[in-house]
């Protein structure tokens, strides 16, 4: 029989004291994410000592300015959660419809289709040539010439609604997919109303969720800037992102900017903070997961199959046609995606610099969640949120105000193109920082009270623990995370547009470039390369980690062990290490 | 022999009803079984907390055969606690659930799995290796555990309602698994509510009332 102290005489890998190596890694990481961030506000206020707040609403173009950021994503946000409500109650009342699988990948793709890449399309459907312009000539009476609610406010609003309402109503769905089965069974053995139904689980399973749901799709509306970019113009519908590229790229009015980008911070924090003190911490992006069987519901016969189907046509109508129409535009220009040698030298710069800013924002939140809930179980909650938080800071912060702040901290030293590539790829890691780790939070923290005490007492700790038992848990959150990290950064266009060289672009410059020269073909063709990447990055890496480690057992009979994890066969030593 | 001399612990807070203090005095010898019962919150988790690591005492020892173990972590105890459940990890099959008990890295050797295959058929579940804890109903994956528990090899062990909700077959499939721990001077300590259980294998009981043991019963 073992004596009772023999158990801890491992190597320090295998152990607990391997723990101790968390925290400093973890401190590392939000040194290095508050150097990044506050440092490159810090460095803009550094370079705006003459920055004037009442410029703010002395100047009437900058109040517009302000009243137009404000108006647009509020309605941005109102318009894209109250139609997600909608959606994701429609959703969850219909687990089985041919098609719907495809729709929630669609949806789950929303926050990382790139948004040039999502402007092609809807100019393509919804602009003064598209095909919507097509079908409204037929309407009576005889036909409405030339609709341009594509651009200015309706615009605006019409693509922060593509982008941000399938986002909110795929993570409501998911909000409701998590309540208990038995909960659904009973809604249905009960034969509630569609009313009651909504009052006794639906609304308390969404309810807690809006504020920061809110919060994210106003952030994302107000710093929004491909899009206001292209669909705005003048004071009249800009915003305070263009207004600070603007002031930075031509004007070179660091006064300004430093003011902007303070203002936009202000704004946003609040909004957070607020946020944070009334809602949950359930995940903002969609982590997988699935359903419990369908349930048949008194409340989706009749009549409200019909509505029902009107709300799923809807969204596949926002949703679809103009990604349907990158794909056919992106057919036609095909044979010049063959003979263009540029195109592919873009996407594979796009990859490249994906791939890295993918690993960064993985291995910064692995680092930052890691240590924060090392700190949470050992009872240091309030320093715990704040390392979380400092992950948290950057959704805040302006890519360009990221951007310009590095630049001007770094710029006696930066010099060729590649080191304006390689602060592209840090921006880019640090805004995927944010959705990174809402993806893996559940799966860092992973193991449960009493699983932990159960690895505590099996002495499974440091290597082993990490091996055996946290990352079969964690691969596929990982993967997620990867991917949302290299997506995100494939369509960047806001920092790529202060940094990059236009004889070296990736393909969202390039796709810029080419519509800026009314090269529709070609661009046609970048955009759906550029789909079909983002495409292609979530499937691969969503196939690599979809099958579940198989362990395969060996008779004790042989010598040797063969360990078969997700198609790898790892071979252990005949004897067992020595013991003590 | 296991004693626990004034061994205490406070909670900050409580459930309504609970107790908030605990003081433990208590001796067991090895290959001997000692049943502990009470009402819930009386601190029969507390208990076994304190004993196997998973909580630190205020005051008071905690020694075996003469060293004292009170600030040793869980790991260095020589203590194997079965549950009422979650006793397994769900994504690992039962092999390696058992194997993490004589490996924590899991490089098990050819005698390692051998006496596993020897263990699992002992509880009659010789074709079941492979199995996932899901694939496994309640009885089987308490089996499993106490399989795991006897191919550890450790000095003492603390049963915490392993029974709960078993069959009368399954349950004195694991009496026999617990008897023999005890013929191998095994200590265990063993809570449960229920009669039968208590009669099959404890030879002295103690009942907690407050976050004291009071009364023994040979």
């Amino acid at each position: 029989m073992r004596p009772v102290t023999e158990c801890h005489h491992q190597p320090w890998w295998r152990r607990a004291e391997a723990n101790r190596l968390i925290l400093p890694a973890a401190l590392v990481a939000v040194l290095l994410v508050a150097a990044v961030g506050l440092g490159s506000l810090g460095a803009l206020l550094m370079q705006a000592p003459n920055m004037d707040v009442s410029r703010l609403w002395q100047e009437p173009w900058l109040s517009a300015i302000l009243r137009f950021t404000l108006l647009q994503a509020s309605l941005s946000t109102l318009l894209s959660l109250g139609g997600g409500v909608l959606v994701a109650v429609v959703l969850a009342r219909r687990p089985v419809f041919p098609g719907r699988s495809l729709l929630l990948r669609v949806m789950e793709m929303s926050l990382v289709i790139p948004s040039l890449l999502a402007l092609f399309g809807l100019v393509a459907v919804h602009g003064r040539q598209g095909w919507a312009a097509s079908l409204l000539d037929y309407l009576p009476p005889g036909g409405t010439s030339s609709p341009a609610y594509l651009y200015g406010l309706s615009g605006i609003v019409l693509a922060h609604v593509f982008f941000n309402l399938p986002l909110s109503a795929r993570v409501m769905l998911q909000a409701l997919e998590q309540a208990p089965s038995a909960h659904w069974r009973l809604v249905a053995q009960l034969g509630l109303s569609r009313g009651s139904v909504w009052r006794t689980l639906e609304w308390p399973q969404i309810r807690p969720l809006l504020p920061r749901l809110a919060a994210l799709v106003f952030t994302l509306c107000f710093t929004s800037f491909a899009i206001v970019m292209t669909l705005g113009g003048g004071p009249g519908s800009s915003t305070l992102e263009v207004a600070l590229y603007q002031a930075l790229k031509y004007d070179y009015d660091l006064a300004l900017a430093a003011l902007l980008a303070m203002t936009q911070l202000l704004i946003c924090l609040g909004l957070w903070a607020l946020a944070m003190k009334a809602g949950s911490h359930a995940p903002l992006v969609v982590a997988g997961g699935t359903v419990a069987g369908p349930v048949s519901r008194r409340d989706a016969h009749g009549w409200r199959r019909l509505s029902d189907a009107v709300v799923v046509l809807g969204l596949v109508g926002l949703l679809l046609p103009p990604l349907l129409a990158i794909v056919v535009a992106g057919l036609g220009g095909v044979p010049d995606l063959l003979g263009d040698g540029g195109i592919w030298l873009a996407a594979l710069r796009s990859l490249a610099m994906a791939s890295g800013a993918g690993l960064g924002a993985v291995m910064l939140a692995l680092l930052l969640l890691a240590g924060s809930s090392h700190l949470r179980q050992h009872g240091r909650g309030l320093l715990a949120s704040l390392i979380e938080g400092s992950g948290q800071l950057i959704l805040v912060l302006p890519a360009l105000v990221l951007g310009t702040g590095l630049f001007m901290l770094l710029r006696p030293g930066l010099g060729s193109d590649l080191q304006g590539y390689a602060l592209v790829v840090l921006v880019n890691a640090l805004m995927a920082l944010p959705f990174a780790m809402q993806v893996l939070r559940a799966a860092v923290t992973g193991l449960s009270g009493a699983q932990r005490r159960l690895a505590d007492q099996l002495a499974v700790h440091g290597w082993s623990r990490l091996r055996w038992l946290i990352w079969p848990n964690l691969r596929r959150p990982l993967a997620l995370a990867m991917a949302y990290g290299m997506t995100l950064s494939l369509g960047d266009f806001s920092v790529i547009a202060l940094f990059g060289s236009p004889s070296a672009p990736t393909l969202p410059m390039l796709l810029y470039q080419q519509l800026g020269s009314y090269r529709w073909q070609s661009a046609a063709a970048t955009a759906l390369l550029l789909l079909v990447l983002v495409v292609l990055v979530f499937a691969v890496l969503s196939a690599l980690t979809r099958k579940l480690p198989r362990y395969v057992w060996r008779p004790g009979s042989v010598d040797t062990t063969g360990l078969t994890s997700g198609g790898e066969t790892a071979t252990a030593p005949a004897t067992r290490e020595e013991e003590p | 022999m296991l004693i626990a001399d004034a061994l205490s612990f406070h909670y900050s807070r409580a459930e309504p009803g609970q107790t908030l203090d605990f003081c433990f005095d208590m001796q067991l010898a090895p290959g001997e079984c000692l049943a502990v019962d009470g009402p819930s919150g009386a601190g029969k988790s507390t208990l076994l907390n304190l004993i196997a690591g998973f909580l630190t005492p205020a005051t008071g020892q905690l020694s075996w055969k003469g060293e004292d173990i009170t600030r040793l972590k869980p790991w260095q105890r020589g203590v194997t606690t079965v549950f009422q459940d979650h006793n397994l990890f769900d994504h690992l099959p039962v092999w390696a659930n058992i194997g993490l008990g004589m490996a924590a890295d899991l490089r098990l050797t050819a005698e390692h799995r051998r006496r596993i295959a020897e263990g699992l058929e002992q509880v009659g579940m010789a074709e079941m290796t492979e199995r996932l804890p899901g694939e496994l109903s309640g009885g089987q994956r308490q089996r499993v555990a106490l399989v795991r528990a006897l191919l550890r090899d450790t000095p003492l062990l603390l049963l915490d309602e392993p029974f709960t909700g078993l069959d009368r077959a399954n349950r004195e499939t694991l009496w026999t698994q617990v008897e023999s721990l005890k013929r191998r001077e095994v200590a265990v300590l063993l809570v449960s509510h229920d009669v039968e259980d208590v009669e099959a294998l404890a030879d002295r009981r103690l009942r907690l009332v407050n976050g004291r043991l009071l009364s023994s019963v040979q």
